[in-house]
């Protein structure tokens, strides 16, 4: 197996080649403040969010919000989480009756415990969400060395939302999850579904690598197209 | 056709974008090659998955439709475009669907789709920025990958500012602004999202597309209701036959390993969010179809000679490599796809008679199997598509008379030419060049300064068999070719100086005839078989041990086609092997008989080497002549697109003479530019479309042989 710093290393390389800007944290400290500096120079006052082991594990969303920035979790579990006060990361047992009041109360309309109702509702507002916010941070399952490339999976979609509708984009990772190539990728997909359990495919696998681009307006070769003006990707070690 | 051509190559602001770049230095695939990517390996297996795949494809159908159904997705298969047009058209008045937002697809372009849409009161907005320019101004994409990269800045401000309503700068970043915002909000407010796909996986019933704008992203991700129009032949097996195709998709579409989104969809968004209740929809589409395309393709696979063409992933490089397609751009093709792949796709999905146009295009320089990433043989099929429509509807009168009367029987061409060289006095400068015809050939001699018809051709200059006394040496036999027999006569006799002067012993049989290739490139089969034996039989005289030509052309026909043509004929085959055997390039041939002898002393004159299409590409020999011009101490200053087409083109000099200097232009430039005071070649009518095209430019630059040059030295 490939060390671990040549991964990086390489990974570093491409995904900086492709127009993201790729930031090695010193430690949990370091990695809440770059986010949270960037934030505040870009004046960024929401933030969406999805659901991201890092992020959780170092209490972003918490330092971000003590800072005065509003964050809004975007995976539906998180959101219930948050909305009930309890702290990021943590699996909610709510039930359906508590989780109905809960969006009542933050959408302000009076809300049937039901569902289709209840997703109906969060999706009309979390939509409003994401045209809002100023700053997207999202978590990748792993890295591929190889292209610089970050992988996703979610079944939601709301990743996806939170990655390229904002104007600027932050992707926290673990450097211990960078595989070398994109047939490691493949195969770290596969035992991730399996891991799973139930073993259906998420409905969506992303990779993204880089700054979006286009080329299709002439005299502005590789110019930012419809997404993010700027990627930011914060490597975070395991110690 | 040769109106719209004119059309093209008139458009000034077409060609300031298109022709206006200059030849690049190196191929697509060179520069792969150079930057490390194992172009060679990739395109194998890319071309091994897609083999594959449409050999399985009813078994990969299947497999797709079980596992996207697990998913949750609904799969439709669409016999033809209005099949699939009116699925997506039920199911957006089902759902009330007002507006609908759009990725960039080849395949919703073939249908005409969006079109489709509009005509019954559906809104639909292209979100691809180019598609959108293009949705804009009202036209078809010109490229598949670039569908707008025609278009000028001021163009595309003129038609964002009326789109938008906001008096818009020509100035790419203000432009592109614009977009951002009039996209998004469409975005936002679509009842339905609609893609095509790169790529679909059967295992998962996956469908992948590959996006850099983060539109197809949004597309496929905002609306409640997603819709992919997919081709059947996109579909592969599994996760690691996809990736083999990712990497070199993006390499050969912009250059990168990967595009900036490649996502892969497998079903409509959920979540598990609400405690208790699993599997809810998500936030994502609560829907998503796949509606499978055929529209020509089961034909295309049941064809055999053009399965092929379905192993396209419509990556675009062959259109960047093709000198046409750079000089005259997508729209002159007149159908969805364009270049060489896209004359072929046209004949099946719109129809021979509608291919014929775009086939007659090709110079048969084979840039685009160069870089095709798939390996596809298109000049094959360019050339498999004219015979078919020769077999339907014969050839054109102009064709028939050259192809069959003159070109078949050399002593008929022989006549027919002398003749000529006494008809041509009248027009005839003192150096022996044309510079004026009249019609219908006017066009052509005002593009290039012909060579005249020498009154004393090669044949009648070289000596015949050779005696059997002289056994020991090798015995090289000269095979002439139209051109060289009897515009450049001198370029033979240096061939044999040479060669004479290593101890061959040069000959040359009678009875050699037209190498065939004007008929069989022109679709002419039959006439091309005949000439394939008047010539085997011809270079069978003295039982050579080598055979040399100076028209590449002609060689690759005696070492490659003469056996496709041949297949057939039992004992003509053998004979067509023994022949292809004995082919040689002359420089391959001089390093060959004088190995190890040394380099010669640096010179003075600076020279540059024009490869001829059908030498590098049709036979692989590009070392070798620069080889042994730098053994003879010659420097070569490589100059930018050494191996682009000269233009020459056989028949196309003839059909579109316009064209064919268009494209021998940017080759001049490159000349001109490489600062050099002699460009060496290999071919006889390379050089006679170089020298014309320099001489009409009244350049002091010449243009020689490499045998010519080395036959002056000593
Ligand atoms: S024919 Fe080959 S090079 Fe051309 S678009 Fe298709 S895959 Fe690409």
């Amino acid at each position: 197996m490939a060390d671990i710093e040549e991964l990086v290393e390489q990974f570093k390389a491409d995904a900086t080649r492709t127009g993201a800007v790729v930031y090695e944290a010193e430690g949990a400290g370091d990695a809440r403040d770059y986010v949270l500096k960037l934030a505040q120079e870009r004046g960024v006052r929401h933030i969406v969010k999805s659901k991201s082991a890092v992020a959780e594990g170092i209490g972003l969303r918490e330092h971000l919000e003590k800072a005065g920035i509003e964050v809004r979790e975007t995976d539906i579990g998180q959101w219930i989480a948050q909305l009930a006060g309890e702290e990021a990361g943590s699996e909610t047992d709510k039930t359906v009756e508590q989780v109905a009041e809960l969006i009542s109360r933050e959408t302000g309309q009076k809300l049937e415990p039901e569902g289709d109702v209840l997703m109906a509702a969060a999706r009309r507002f979390l939509r409003q969400s994401y045209i809002n916010a100023g700053m997207g941070i999202s978590g990748a399952d792993f890295g591929i060395a190889e292209t610089g490339t970050m992988v996703n999976l979610s079944n939601d979609g709301n990743d996806r939302l939170a990655t390229v509708l904002p104007l600027i984009h932050v992707t926290m990772m673990k450097r211990e999850d960078i595989v070398a190539t994109l047939s490691d990728a493949i195969s770290r997909i596969k035992t991730l579904v399996e891991e799973s359990g139930g073993g259906q495919i998420p409905s969506y696998i992303t990779y993204h690598t880089g700054r979006n681009t286009t080329g299709d307006i002439r005299g502005a070769l590789m110019a930012r197209a419809q997404g993010p003006e700027e990627e930011h990707i914060v490597l975070l070690g395991n110690a | 056709m040769a109106k719209r051509v004119h059309q093209a190559l008139t458009d000034e602001d077409l060609q300031s974008v298109m022709g206006g770049r200059g030849l690049p230095r190196i191929s697509l695939r060179q520069r792969m090659q150079m930057t490390g990517v194992d172009f060679d390996g990739l395109s194998r297996e890319i071309r091994r998955v897609k083999e594959e795949s449409i050999a399985d494809l009813p078994r990969l159908v299947e497999q797709f439709k079980a596992a996207a159904t697990r998913n949750g997705s609904v799969v439709y298969e669409a016999r033809d475009g209005e099949d699939a047009n009116n699925y997506v058209l039920r199911l957006a008045q089902e759902r009330d669907v007002k507006l609908i937002v759009k990725s960039k697809s080849m395949l919703t372009e073939e249908i005409e789709l969006r079109q489709y849409l509009e005509k019954a009161g559906i809104s639909v907005q292209e979100t691809d920025i180019g598609e959108w320019i293009v949705q804009l101004a009202n036209e078809k994409p010109i490229h598949m990958v670039g569908p707008a990269i025609h278009k000028t800045l001021k163009q595309v401000a003129e038609l964002m500012s009326r789109a938008t309503g906001r008096e818009l700068e020509p100035e790419p970043q203000a432009l592109l602004q614009a977009s951002r915002e009039a996209l998004r909000q469409y975005y936002i407010d679509a009842d339905m999202g609609i893609s095509g796909g790169n790529i679909i996986i059967a295992e998962t019933g996956t469908v992948v597309i590959l996006t850099n704008e983060a539109n197809g992203c949004m597309t496929t991700t905002l609306p409640p209701v997603y819709v992919a129009v997919v081709g059947y032949e996109k579909l592969v097996p599994g996760w690691e036959d996809a990736a083999a195709i990712l990497r070199l998709l993006s390499r050969c579409t912009m250059g990168m390993k990967l595009t900036v989104y490649v996502s892969h969809i497998s079903g409509p968004s959920r979540t598990d969010g609400i405690p208790g209740i699993p599997g809810l929809p998500g936030q994502g589409p609560q829907e998503m179809h796949v509606v499978l395309v055929d529209n020509g393709r089961q034909l295309m696979r049941d064809s055999g000679d053009f399965r092929e063409a379905l192993y396209c992933i419509k990556c675009g490089a062959c259109l960047g490599a093709c000198p046409v397609f750079t000089s005259v751009a997508g729209h002159t093709y007149g159908y969805i796809y364009q270049g060489g792949i896209g004359a072929v796709l046209t004949a099946f999905m719109n129809g021979m008679e509608q291919a014929k146009d775009p086939a007659s295009l090709c110079l048969g320089c084979m840039a685009c199997k160069d870089v095709c990433p798939a390996c596809i043989d298109i000049p094959a099929m360019i050339t498999r598509l004219r015979a078919r429509s020769v077999d339907e509807d014969g050839l054109s009168w102009k064709s028939r008379l050259a192809l069959r009367s003159i070109l078949k029987h050399p002593a008929r061409l022989a006549g027919a030419l002398k003749i000529g060289s006494y008809l041509q006095k009248p027009f005839t400068d003192e150096d022996s060049m044309i510079r004026k015809l009249p019609s219908p050939l006017k066009s052509v001699a005002e593009t290039i300064s012909l060579p005249s018809i020498s009154p004393r051709p090669l044949h009648s200059r070289i000596k015949g068999t050779p005696s059997r006394d002289k056994k020991a040496s090798p015995r090289v036999a000269l095979y002439a070719g139209c051109v060289a027999d009897y515009a450049y006569p001198e370029l033979g006799e240096a061939v044999g100086k040479v060669l004479g002067e290593t101890g061959a012993v040069p000959y040359y049989p009678g009875g050699q005839s037209c190498c065939g290739a004007p008929a069989y490139f022109a679709g002419d089969v039959e006439t091309a078989l005949n000439m394939a034996k008047t010539n085997i039989f011809a270079l069978e005289e003295g039982d050579p041990d080598y055979i040399v030509t100076v028209c590449p052309g002609c060689a690759a026909m005696l070492k490659k086609e003469y056996l496709s043509l041949t297949a057939g004929e039992g004992e003509w085959r053998k004979r067509a092997e023994a022949l292809a055997g004995k082919v040689r390039d002359f420089s391959q041939l001089v390093l060959e008989m004088t190995p190890g002898v040394e380099k010669k002393p640096a010179r003075e004159s600076k020279i540059t080497y024009h490869d001829p299409c059908h030498l590098k590409r049709g036979l692989g020999i590009y070392a070798e002549p620069r080889e042994l011009l730098e053994r003879e101490g010659y420097e070569i200053v490589e100059m930018n697109g050494a191996d682009a087409c000269c233009g020459f083109g056989g028949e196309t000099v003839l059909n579109y003479p316009e064209l064919s200097n268009s494209v021998m232009q940017r080759k001049l430039n490159a000349i001109e530019a490489a600062g050099v005071d002699t460009v060496v070649t290999s071919c006889a009518p390379c050089i006679m479309q170089l020298r014309g095209g320099l001489d009409k430019r009244q350049s002091k630059i010449r243009v020689i042989h490499s045998a010519e040059l080395l036959a002056g030295d000593n």
